[in-house]
This record gives structure tokens, C-alpha cells and sequence, in this order.
């Protein structure tokens, strides 16, 4: 049946950068509704930069470029939340937030409200709605902040880094949150260095160095060849955790760090906080 | 008995400039406390005083000319602001002084005897029924733009990645806050001049901060402080025969030491029972501290 639907985002010979030379070049892939694709690739490999490229937030070039234009049609959850602990904000303002591009100058009615109560209960947080922002766990801020992002219902969904952090709790409560979300039809772009935690939830992945290396189904594209390829000559467990090279790899290749120095999306202070 | 009443209108006049002025500069300082432009507003008041003195050498409105100087001088900070190595920092601090550097400069020039002191520090009893217009305009025109585009100034505020990631536009809510701090820092002026207007935007939406979890309860109270911080400073400057700006300044100053102090002792037994459950929760981390302090 989703075969039969549009997709949400297709992108053919796609190109993205700051202006300069591009980061990220051959990019070809498409998201389906109810699907989840993970975007993987070592620091500095343009996640970020294809990330701000559908935000319409770094430049692109390609043959083809569709992606969902309209108000509040692409929810995003950055690394970590740029929110100061210290704001006078409950977390029900925090996730009502989304709904602002939907709004315009508009006064919130009823059917806005059972949004944002929704998107709440779908993090499992109802019962803090009234709590001070800065005063929830970090794990439970992650969570708002998806919850902020699903009250713009978005067509398209995209996690920069969303389990980074977490504890176990709240990396099992984002798992059940995107399996539902896909149920319901949701798109999502996850960019992850956990290969455990793409083959749970993504369907396909799209591998990346600064080029795209690979995009198919999850299992064929994590193949040792296709991850040693995107992560430089690292030998590595394929079926352990998690990539471990990466630090080595960004230890190595320093140049790898933060080429761009105005990613939108804070890539760069993120993956350095990764790099530890 | 005639003359009693006169002064009683006169003074009812002032009363109710600074009622209006202290509810506006409340609701304007919340903008200005939670988007963190206090040092901003702080050089656009410094900035406001050259226009001042210019419109009273050229006989022309001087909330106009202390307007045109404010967005003057704005256009110069986001000039400054733009290079590189400068921080928005810098553009105030250099608006701050070149903006009261012209404005005494222009007074000494000019054969006129203007009077300086009124500018700088206010003179509410002066206050006429257009003065008292305007603010009620401003006013008018800062609950309009709350009202409206509230939602906006806060996400804004908050968090302004997100706010363009979410396909908004940042520029055009620093925009309307500029223009609203702007206008209320020329329609206080009569009330509190061109260096007390910070005190009055800022203290009590400050105050305001220390005392609520929640910033909606920021636009009650702050506006209820400046009000009171009027009237108070308004009847002291009365019965013990001071400056009425000053005094005003003063009393705002004074409701933020109290909120601060009221913050920090309700804070107290709270912050113990932290740490006291966190004991209990943990009694390693007690015995570690004992350990390091036998």
C-alpha cells in the first residue's frame, strides 16, 4: 500500500553545501510515507548539511528535488536542546510551540490544544505537561522536544542524533514513539551512529562520506565492506554495538570535524561532544 | 482653593502618566528580560537623548526626535553589530556613549537654554495631555503585539534554531520587539528621562522573573510592579519633596532587591529538601563527602 503513495522526499543527483564547494555530492535516495530511513556516515560526512538542505536551510543542486513545503510539514529534533534550563517555560508551552507555523497570528482553538495533548501522550509525558521545562531530565527534555516537533504534525520527520544521551528508559520510549509514528504514516530521516538501533527501527538506510556510498535496505547496506567504506579503512565489529571508530576516525582525520562552520543544525558542537 | 485644585489636577495628571508608563514599561520589559536586550535598551535610552535635545534646538516634538534618533541609532548598532569581530555588545556600547556624547554636545553648542535635566532624568509633573496620549498609544500598540504575536517573541526567544528550523522567519520577531522597546523608551520619557527609562523597563519585569515558573505570569506581575513603582515613587517624590524620576527609578530597584530576596528564600528550604532527598536516595554520596571532610 505505501509502495502506491508518494513519497515524501525523493532526491536525484542531489548536491548540498554552504555556498562553497559542496559537502555532500550524488545524493539519491526517497523516504515513503510510514517509513524510517537512517542516515549514517563518520563526522563531517554532510548529515547535517542534507539534514539543513531539506529545511531549505544550506543550498542544493539536483535533478530532482521534492521534499514537503508546506507550513509545519517537516518536524525536526535537534542533538541537544538549545532551550535555557533556566526560562520560565512549561513543557505543555515547549510542545505547543510546534504548532506556531500551523498557527500564523492565529489564536489556538480546541483542535490545537488535542494536538499538543496528543503529541504529549505519545512521549509519555502527560502527566509533566505543567513542569517547568528545565526542571524534566534530559532524557525527558529529548522527549518534549520530539513532542514539540510532532505538534506541527509533520508529513516528514527528521532526528538528528536522537538517542545520544538517553538512558535506557527513554531510548526505549523513543523506539515505541517511532514505531508508532510510523503506523501512523510519519516519514522519518534519522541520522544515528548506532547500527543497533537503525536495524531496530529503519527500514533502509542511506550510508554517507561527504558522497553517498550506499542506500538500500538496512541489511544490505551495513555491510562490513559498505561501513568500512563510509568510516575510512577501520576494521570493526560489524555486529557489536555500536561504531567505536568513530572516535578514532575523527582522532585521525581532523579535518573531519566541522567544515562548515554555520551548520543551522549544530552538527558540529554535537559530534564533538560524541568525539569524547 | 482654586489654586489647590489646579495642583491636584496637575498632580492627577502625573498620576496618571505614571500609571500608564508603569504598565507599559512592565509589559515591554518582559520582552526585553526574556529576548536578554537589557544592554540594548540600555544605549537605546542614551540614544534617544541627542533627538531630544535636537527637536527642542529646532522646536519640534521631542518624543519625534528622540523616535528618529532611537531608529537612527538602531540602524547603526545592526551596522556594527554585522561586523564580524564585533559583538552586539560592542554596537551598544558604542551607541551608549556616542548617543549621549552628541546630546551634550549639541547642548553646548546651541545659544538656546534647554533644559538638559528633563531629558535625562524626566519631569512627570510636567507631563501634558499628548504625552499622556502617547503612552496610552504605545501601550496600546505593546498589548496588540503580545496579544497577537506572543506565541512568536517567546519560541523566538527560546529557542531560535528551532524557531527557523521550523521554517519561521527570526528577523521578523527582533524586529517588532526593537520597534515596541523602541517606542516605549520614547513615550517614558517625560516620566523617567533617557537614563532612568532602563530601570523601569527592566527592574520590574526582572522581579517579575525571580518570582513565577511560568513567563505568562511575567505580564501580570511585571506591569503591576511598574504601576506600583509609580505611584509610590510618584507620592514620595511628593511628601518628602524629591526628584520624581529618580525616586521612581529607585523604588523599581528597590521591588527587584525584594524579589530577590523573597526568590532566594523561598528557594532555601526547597534547595535543602534536595539535597536532603538526594541523601536518602543515596547515602554512599554522604559518606563520600564525610570522608573527604572527616
Amino acid at each position: 500500500m505505501s509502495e502506491q503513495r508518494d513519497a515524501v522526499v525523493e532526491i536525484q543527483g542531489g548536491a548540498f553545501g554552504y555556498g562553497g564547494a559542496p559537502v555532500l555530492t550524488g545524493v539519491t535516495f526517497a523516504v515513503q510515507p510510514g517509513e524510517a530511513v537512517a542516515l549514517i556516515g563518520p563526522n563531517g560526512a554532510g548529515k547535517s548539511t542534507l539534514l539543513a538542505g531539506i529545511l531549505g536551510l544550506a543550498q542544493h543542486r539536483a535533478e530532482r528535488f521534492r521534499v514537503p513545503t508546506g507550513k509545519g510539514e517537516i518536524g525536526t529534533l535537534s542533538q541537544s536542546s538549545a532551550i535555557d534550563a533556566a526560562f520560565p517555560v512549561t513543557l505543555e508551552q515547549v510542545v505547543a510551540m510546534g504548532r506556531t507555523p500551523r498557527l500564523g497570528l492565529r489564536w489556538p482553538g480546541s483542535g490545537d490544544r488535542a494536538v499538543v495533548a496528543d503529541a504529549l501522550a505519545a512521549v509519555g509525558l502527560t502527566e509533566h505537561r505543567r513542569t517547568r521545562f528545565g526542571d524534566l531530565s534530559g532524557g525527558q527534555r529529548q522527549r518534549g522536544l520530539l513532542a514539540r516537533a510532532l505538534a506541527s504534525e509533520p508529513r516528514l520527520l527528521l532526528l538528528d542524533e536522537p538517542f545520544n544521551g538517553l538512558d535506557q528508559p527513554s531510548r526505549d520510549a523513543l523506539i515505541e514513539t517511532i514505531r508508532t509514528l510510523k503506523a501512523r504514516g510519519v516519514a522519518l530521516l534519522i541520522t544515528t551512529h548506532d547500527l543497533e538501533l537503525a536495524r531496530a527501527v529503519c527500514d533502509r538506510t542511506l550510508l554517507v562520506n561527504q558522497r553517498q556510498i550506499a542506500f538500500d535496505d538496512t541489511d544490505c547496506v551495513l555491510t562490513l565492506e559498505q561501513v568500512e567504506a563510509a568510516f575510512a579503512s577501520h576494521v570493526m565489529e560489524i555486529d557489536g554495538h555500536t561504531l567505536a571508530t568513530t572516535e578514532h576516525h575523527a582522532a585521525e582525520f581532523p579535518e573531519h570535524r566541522h567544515p562548515f562552520g554555520d551548520d543551522q543544525l549544530g552538527e558540529p558542537a554535537g559530534e564533538r561532544d560524541e568525539a569524547r | 482653593m482654586g489654586l489647590d485644585f489646579t495642583a491636584l489636577d496637575f498632580f492627577q495628571l502625573a498620576m496618571l502618566e505614571v500609571v500608564l508608563a508603569g504598565a507599559l514599561a512592565g509589559v515591554v520589559g518582559v520582552l526585553v528580560v526574556l529576548r536578554e536586550r537589557a544592554f540594548f535598551t540600555m544605549s537605546l535610552t542614551h540614544a534617544t537623548f541627542p533627538g531630544a535635545v535636537a527637536a527642542a534646538i529646532l522646536g519640534v516634538s521631542i518624543p519625534l526626535g528622540a523616535a528618529i534618533a532611537a531608529v537612527a541609532l538602531i540602524g547603526v548598532a545592526v551596522g556594527i553589530g554585522r561586523i564580524r569581530s564585533q559583538g552586539p555588545a560592542v554596537a551598544s556600547g558604542v551607541m551608549l556613549t556616542a548617543g549621549f556624547a552628541l546630546g551634550a554636545f549639541l547642548q553646548s553648542v546651541t545659544p538656546l537654554a534647554i533644559d538638559v535635566e528633563s531629558f535625562l532624568v524626566g519631569q512627570v509633573l510636567a507631563v501634558t495631555g499628548s504625552d499622556i496620549a502617547l503612552t496610552a498609544l504605545v501601550l496600546t500598540a505593546a498589548l496588540a503585539v503580545w496579544a497577537l504575536a506572543g506565541r512568536h517573541l517567546i519560541f523566538s526567544s527560546v529557542d531560535e534554531a528551532g524557531y527557523r528550523r521550523a521554517g519561521l522567519a527570526p528577523w521578523l520577531p527582533e524586529t517588532l520587539a526593537l520597534a515596541v522597546i523602541a517606542g516605549t523608551v520614547v513615550a517614558i520619557m517625560p516620566v523617567v528621562g533617557a537614563i532612568l527609562g532602563v530601570a523601569l523597563i527592566v527592574a520590574p519585569a526582572a522581579a517579575a522573573r525571580l518570582l513565577v515558573r511560568d513567563w505568562r505570569w511575567m505580564l501580570v506581575l511585571a506591569p503591576a510592579i511598574g504601576v506600583a513603582s509609580g505611584v509610590l515613587g510618584l507620592w514620595a517624590s511628593r511628601w518628602l519633596d524629591v526628584a520624581a524620576g529618580g525616586a521612581i527609578a529607585l523604588v523599581a530597584a528597590a521591588a527587584y532587591g525584594l524579589a530577590w530576596l523573597v526568590g532566594s528564600l523561598r528557594a532555601r528550604p526547597a534547595g535543602a529538601a534536595r539535597v536532603a532527598s538526594a541523601e536518602q536516595r543515596d547515602p554512599a554520596a554522604h559518606a563520600t563527602i564525610e570522608k573527604r571532610h572527616p
